[in-house]
């Protein structure tokens, strides 16, 4: 719409009284209706299977995501409006949660969120001109597998990720060394993994070893989910991640502030993804310091 | 709500599936130009896009393709029923299914593993087609 | 024409979070917009594209939310309204 000349400023925004107002129940009963009757329900038995068909394809498990989960919970802790962010996640702890969907415990699963979440895109011209620093949409790429989970054969990857990567990167003309920081759709832990391996980052099974000594966490070389991400700090889709990456790109972050506070990298680029549906889309962006 | 609300609400497209299902038959529509057999049921044929189309059944044999151990009840209706299986069962013939594995300790539960149809009718209107390991 | 680094971001906005009592769906879009437009320094006038994020189930009691609804309450008429569908 903005390049066909037709808006300027353009606003996206989410919003749900998902937690209080039982409003994400709803959307998961009606996301399931001839599966109900087998007790299959929504977004976790789904995502449960693809993680359980990838500990039989490349060997992951609760180790890796244990890394993931607990690694951004110590974000959260620096984020003063994340919903978890005063509760610790120790290896001990995780493994410690109750199961919700074997293979997954309530830990990998993302919060349920009240609240809402905007933001507004125009052109890199007239953000030029405005309050904020201004923070480029430098590549972006989506891939849509579409089929239903029961019917997927991409579960373990390669899933849209892949190609929605490559072709953000493309775009944006930078490789993964170019990467500072990454915002992940992490609506559950295993989401994290599968996207951070389609991208590049690890070969497949080889995250665990990837996510070992904190690389992802405070202090880290390839920090994840700055904010505690929606595991930890709110579900509002992708809003949760770009939002973030903006901010960070910004410098507006506070004691969470990627560079020498957080003994990370001052971020010049940031990737930034997005799902819907079980892994049925995919959306990557680029997102650099203006 | 009850579990007759969640049971299967057929559509014009998958009436002939759960009608089949009464009769404790496995239908699926075939594709009468390409062959392929598809699931979930459709106008049209995703690979070819022909709408001529048999029914064929299904032998009911399969593998577990993936599979979860739901530990908490999502549904009123299945608080009694926790731990249970929801599994991806792929047939021999293609069709890849969500369904329930019964009869199975769950420690000896596997992707790959050999199982084969289980009927359970649970009302008068409704079969649902369940596996068991082969 | 590649969009490289063509489009920007320019405002973000939050809201209260978490478990946040008597507050519909809409009123969230609302006040995350709100904040959004003044974040970045613009006047609501300004917005002339709203796309509200996927459309999930009105929660129980709630009418459904849509961007023509989000569009009123903010007294804007933009160019393009859409929801997304992932």
């Amino acid at each position: 719409m903005l390049d066909a000349g037709i808006c300027n400023y353009v606003v996206i925004t989410y919003g749900h009284s998902a937690l209080w107002g039982g409003g994400m129940a709803q959307m998961l009963f009606q996301m399931t209706r001839n599966e109900a009757a087998f007790g299959h329900f929504g977004a976790v038995g789904g995502y449960a299977l693809a993680a359980r068909r990838a500990m039989h394809e490349f060997g992951t498990g609760p180790g890796t995501w244990q890394r993931i989960a607990s690694g951004q919970r110590k974000w959260a802790a620096l984020n003063p409006i994340s919903v978890m962010g005063k509760k610790p996640l120790a290896e001990e702890d995780y493994f410690k949660a109750p199961m919700a969907a074997d293979p997954f415990r309530l830990v990998d699963i993302c919060l349920v969120s009240d609240g809402g979440r905007a933001i507004i895109v125009t052109s890199a011209e007239r953000a030029r001109d405005l309050r904020q620093p201004a923070v480029l949409i430098s590549g972006m790429g989506q891939q849509n597998p579409s089929r239903e989970i029961g019917q997927a054969r991409y579960m373990a990857g390669p899933t849209g990720a892949k190609k929605a990567g490559k072709e953000a990167l493309q775009m944006a003309d930078v490789s993964l060394k170019d990467v500072d920081a990454c915002q992940i759709y992490d609506c559950f832990s295993y989401t994290v993994e599968i996207t951070l391996q389609d991208y590049g980052f690890f070969g497949p099974g080889e995250g665990g070893d990837w996510l070992k000594g904190g690389t992802i966490e405070p202090g880290g070389s390839m920090p994840v989910n700055t904010s505690g991400g929606q595991l930890s700090e709110a579900y509002f889709m992708g809003l949760t991640p770009i939002a973030e990456a903006v901010m960070q790109l910004r410098g507006q972050c506070g004691d969470r502030q990627l560079g020498p506070q957080t003994q990370t990298k001052p971020p010049e680029v940031i990737l930034a993804s997005d799902n819907g549906g079980i892994l049925q889309s995919h959306a990557c962006f680029v997102l650099k310091k203006g | 709500m009850t579990y007759n609300d969640l049971t299967p609400t057929p559509d014009a497209d998958s009436k002939p599936f759960w009608e089949g299902c009464r009769n404790h038959e496995l239908l699926f529509q075939k594709c009468a130009e390409c062959g392929e057999i598809r699931w979930p049921p459709g106008i049209l044929c995703p690979r070819c896009h022909s709408q001529e189309v048999e029914m064929v059944q299904s032998g009911g044999k399969g593998t577990i393709y993936s599979y979860v151990i739901y530990h908490q009840p999502f549904h009123p209706e299945f608080a009694d029923k926790v731990p249970y299986v929801v599994a991806i069962v792929e047939l021999e013939e293609g069709p890849m299914l969500i369904t329930n594995i019964v009869e199975c300790p769950h420690e000896s539960l596997a992707c790959d593993m050999p199982v084969q149809v289980h009927w359970d009718d649970v009302s008068e209107e409704c079969t649902l087609p369940k596996f068991r390991p082969a | 024409m590649s969009l490289k680094d063509k489009y920007a971001i320019v405002g973000v906005g939050y809201t209260p979070q978490g478990k946040v009592p008597d507050r519909t769906s809409l009123s969230f879009h609302l006040e995350a917009t709100a904040n959004a437009i003044k974040d970045a320094g613009l006047k609501k006038e300004d917005i002339d594209g709203l796309i509200a994020y996927r459309h999930f189930p009105p929660c129980p009691g709630e009418p459904d939310v849509t961007p023509q609804h989000i569009a009123q309450h903010l007294g804007i008429e933009p160019s393009y309204l859409s929801q997304d569908a992932n």
